[in-house]
């Protein structure tokens, strides 16, 4: 038997004293005839009169105090099941990785999703410091991000973590945790470490234990968040629609998880199709819909899974991917060895997700741009003025229109020009040019810039100096004209160059500066046509939109800009209505079939070590309650100083 | 034994004796007889000396009944025993009444003697003025032992000798309040015997008496009888002197109270409430209502009675 269990006893048996000694010298009344008795009525016993209470407000106060006094001394015997860092007397740098991936959604048996006692874990935590202690916050929800930058105000980084909620992004832990390194390596604590409040499920179950090579010491404090006991997920990753079909792409943690379920097209509460969802760990499922396509559709999974958030996914109609149309005359353009022309063999070698598609001459009505992300028109003869208002709605919609300015050009026809990418005519100078200044394009070709330095062509387009003045120049010659330039206009951006592609001219379609050129004018017209369905985590922009309203699934959002561009990234997996600058368009944030796979990751021995830290931990308390017992002696102070100045006021009405 | 105060008997053995607790006015008969002297001292004799002028009837003779009075004729002619009666006579005959119940044997520690041994002692000496007074007395009990009797009315020295006699007897127990018949047993016989101008005196603590006992006593005062309830306390009972918590136990109706001086006011007002009760009754019938408690002076409370009477 411990002191403390002695001790405790031995004050049990004072209190219980005075009481056993009160029900020993209790008697009863004498008992005595009275023949009146019937008349006689009963009272109280004395000593209960005694004992009735006068002061209620004073008798709770001194309750409360004894009550206090009790704690006070129980205080050091109180423990807490809490989180609490080991300590070695120094200051802690600590980096908490907070995971707030879709499958930190799954709920456990009481109720609380591994988000909340993750943020609960990271709540204690942090209540766990100390002065000189510093904290900083991660989220391990792609892409990683900085919750917090290291500091020393525990308040603040309170408020920094319950203003985090729980997403439907994937997991990057390997992010997080080095993140979180970089946070707290240059801090002057000298035990620094790094805090993993996380499933593990970053959908690389078979990677590297987390934690190894790591030079700061890794802790996975609530290990028992990997328990995948009982945790099974079925989540829509796609739903499209085309002609009378619908196609419903699924993953499943595991085969199992499938059994059973269905999968719906509904409109509204109206079941539309329904199909059983195939036996595997990741499918497809294919439902016949007859209905209009102005309908808003929704694919469901039947049945009930960790996580109901992936359940549901809208249908989107089907548009096919982004194109990106090159205007040329194959016939003229055709290289002399055979085959497409060379602008074509380029956009082939790069590999560009967009589909290349040849079309012999500019679109004049702005329909036949909208299935293009970029057109690329080479040495166009001038534009006529249906071509200009179609390239100017394409370009002021998010299009990116690429011209090359050449002999052609230059000799554009009467009526023909070049609004509104040019406002002066184009001229044609032969005399020869000596290169590429190759630094103006380091930071935009990189060192592909510097294959153009010896560039040597047989002439080169003229612009007037106040278009010059209006293009930034991404690529100059030597004697700073510009070879390559761009302007935004509305959400896209006009770029020209002032050579033509034409290997009669100049051999820059054959250097690589010519592919790095096309390279980042596809990337800049993916970048700004982006698709109906993305990636829950990966940001939207609306290069070039005034406004942009966004209705989400959790409620309306607000873009933020970033650079003058409005951005908004998709936290939650679902429908999004954005209007952008009046326009209205419904685009899908779609979960990442690895963050359905609930398997969890392995880890280092060393990062569940409890000499990182635990979860049992004495809890002072003792201040609090020494708080309240002084509260409630002034209290008392206060009634009996207020009852005795009531005591000693005279009696007015007796007195007058 | 110590008597412990408040209490009939040692608090230890409640219950077991029943005799009446004489005290200080033991021997009953010589202080019966001094009572009586003190009324007569203070008071002029009765004009009435018991032979009437006009007829009142026959009764059969009753041992002790002044043979002045035997119908000869009677005797002779039908070999009974009767006594002629007049009106002067059978006007003025004393009717006592003594409540005999368990209450009655309650003694305080500030009284001389029980209840019942004071009630029995004013009881005597009204015999005894009666009788000196040439009216005949008759004696009746509530309760009391059922080896004591009452005694019929009768005239002469006898008579006297015979009330207190039977007073001497009597113990006080029995339970009135349970018990209607104990009250119906004493008041029927008065109801049917008692003549016009009789004298009925109850003596009684009225305490733990049915609730109809107020209107059958008073109904007895009908037909030109002159009723007098003399209620008795103690003065225990009159006080109510406890200071401490005490467990009280009635001596009838086997109620239990806990109480101490707290209720003395409220224990107070019910006894008032009691005593107006009886009054309201008793007056509204053309009966006398008074209390006395047994520390007070028996002349007193004899000549009391009395003057109520007159």
């Amino acid at each position: 038997m411990s002191f403390a269990a002695i001790l405790a006893l031995a004050i049990a048996g004072l209190v219980a004293a005075p009481y056993i000694a009160h029900r020993l010298r209790r008697q009863q009344a004498e008992e005595r005839l009275f023949a009146a008795t019937r008349l006689v009525p009963p009272t109280p016993p004395k000593a209960r009169r005694r004992a009735r209470l006068e002061d209620r407000g004073l008798f709770a106060i001194r309750g409360l105090s004894v009550i206090a006094l009790a704690l006070l001394g129980a205080s050091p015997l109180v423990t807490c099941s809490r989180l609490a860092l080991s300590r070695s007397g120094t200051s802690v740098a600590m980096a908490i990785v907070l995971d707030d991936s879709m499958s930190m959604r799954v709920v456990d048996a009481s109720g609380r999703s591994r988000f909340q006692r993750a943020q609960e874990g990271a709540r204690e935590i942090l209540g766990a410091l100390r002065d000189g202690d510093a904290a900083a916050i991660v989220l391990a929800g792609s892409p990683a991000r900085v919750g917090l930058a290291a500091t020393t105000d525990v308040g603040a980084a309170r408020s920094a973590l319950d203003g985090i909620a729980a997403s439907d992004r994937a997991t990057d832990l390997d992010g997080a945790v080095a993140i979180a390194r970089t946070l707290v390596t240059e801090l002057p604590q000298i035990d620094r470490r790094i805090i993993v409040l996380s499933d593990l499920a970053d959908g690389k179950p078979d990677a590297p234990p987390l934690g190894e090579g790591s030079v700061l010491p890794v802790w996975v404090a609530m290990p028992e968040l990997r328990a995948t006991a009982g945790a099974d997920d079925c989540g829509v990753l796609s739903a499209d629609r085309a002609g009378g079909r619908a196609r419903v792409r699924f993953a499943c943690s595991s085969a199992g998880a499938a059994a059973g379920r269905e999968v719906q097209i509904k409109d509204g509460d109206k079941v539309l199709a329904t199909a059983p969802l195939p036996q595997t760990q990741m499918g497809e499922a294919t439902l016949t819909v007859t209905v209009d396509e102005a309908r808003e559709l929704v694919a469901q999974l039947t049945g009930k899974d960790s996580i109901a958030s992936d359940d549901t996914a809208p249908v989107v109609v089907e548009a096919g991917p982004a194109a990106l149309a090159v205007v040329g005359d194959r016939n003229e353009e055709a290289v002399a060895t055979g085959g497409a022309p060379v602008v074509e063999q380029a956009l082939a070698a790069l590999h560009v997700e967009l589909a290349v598609r040849p079309i012999p001459q500019v679109p004049d009505r702005r329909e036949d741009t909208a299935p293009f992300a970029a057109i690329i028109v080479d040495d166009p003869p001038g534009f006529t003025p249906e071509q200009r208002r179609a390239l100017g709605s394409f370009v002021e919609s998010g299009g990116v229109l690429l011209v090359t300015l050449g002999r052609r050009a230059a000799a554009a026809p009467l009526g023909a020009n070049f609004e509104p990418l040019l406002t002066q005519a184009v001229g044609w100078d032969s005399s020869s040019v000596s290169g590429v200044e190759a630094a103006s394009g380091a930071t935009f070709f990189g060192e592909a810039a510097a294959s153009l330095a010896d560039l040597a062509p047989k002439g080169r387009a003229k612009l007037a100096e106040q278009d010059i003045s209006a293009y930034e120049p991404l690529l100059k010659w030597t004697d700073s004209l510009p070879l390559v330039a761009r302007r935004s206009r509305g959400r896209g951006e006009f770029w020209l160059t002032t050579l033509p592609f034409s290997v009669e001219v100049s051999d820059l379609a054959l250097r690589p500066g010519f592919l790095a050129l096309l390279d980042a004018f596809v990337t800049e017209a993916k970048h700004r046509a982006t698709p109906r369905r993305g990636d829950v985590g990966v940001p939207w922009t609306f290069a070039g939109a005034r406004t942009v309203e966004v209705q989400g699934p959790s409620g309306p959002l607000s873009p933020t800009r970033d650079d003058g561009t409005l951005r908004l990234v998709p936290t939650l997996a679902g429908a999004y209505r954005v209007t952008i600058d009046g326009a209205k368009e419904l685009r899908v944030a779609a979960p990442l079939a690895r963050e359905i796979d609930l398997r969890s990751r392995a880890v280092t021995p060393g990062a569940t070590s409890s000499a990182l830290g635990g979860g049992v931990a004495i809890v002072d308390v003792s201040w609090m309650i020494a708080l309240a017992l002084l509260a409630l002696v002034a209290a008392e102070l206060s009634s009996r100083a207020l009852a005795r100045s009531r005591a000693g006021q005279p009696d007015t009405a007796r007195l007058g | 034994m110590k008597r412990t105060a408040g209490s009939t008997f040692p608090s230890k053995s409640p219950g077991l004796r029943r005799s009446i607790d004489w005290g200080s006015l033991a021997p009953l008969r010589i202080r019966a007889r001094m009572v009586a002297e003190g009324v007569y001292a203070g008071a002029h004799r009765s004009a009435r000396k018991g032979a009437g002028v006009e007829f009142g009837g026959h009764r059969a003779y009753t041992p002790g009944d002044d043979l002045r009075w035997l119908d000869v004729r009677s005797l002779l002619r039908h070999d009974h025993l009767l006594v002629r009666q007049f009106e002067t006579e059978t006007d003025r005959a004393l009717r006592l009444v003594v409540d005999s119940t368990a209450s009655m044997g309650y003694r305080g520690a500030k009284a001389p003697a029980s209840k019942a041994a004071w009630a029995s002692l004013v009881a005597a000496a009204l015999a005894r003025v009666a009788i000196r007074s040439g009216d005949p007395v008759g004696l009746g009990f509530i309760g009391g032992s059922p080896q004591a009797l009452g005694v019929p009315v009768s005239g002469g020295r006898e008579a006297f000798e015979r009330v207190v006699d039977a007073l001497e007897s009597q113990s006080a127990s029995g339970d009135a309040l349970t018990n209607l018949e104990t009250l119906d047993r004493a008041l029927a016989a008065l109801a049917r015997s008692a003549r016009r101008g009789s004298v009925v005196v109850v003596l009684s603590d009225l305490l733990d008496l049915p609730a109809e006992a107020a209107e059958r006593i008073s109904a007895v005062a009908t037909r030109g009888r002159v009723v007098v309830v003399v209620q008795v306390l103690d003065p225990d009972e009159a006080t109510f002197p406890f200071t401490e918590t005490v467990r009280l136990r009635s001596l009838e109706g086997n109620v239990t109270v806990e109480s101490d001086e707290a209720a003395r006011d409220r224990y107070l007002a019910a006894l008032g409430e009691l005593q107006e009760t009886w009054r309201r009754i008793l007056v509204g019938r053309g009966a006398s209502f008074l209390t006395m408690t047994t520390d007070q002076d028996p002349v007193a409370a004899v000549r009391s009675i009395i003057e109520a009477v007159l």
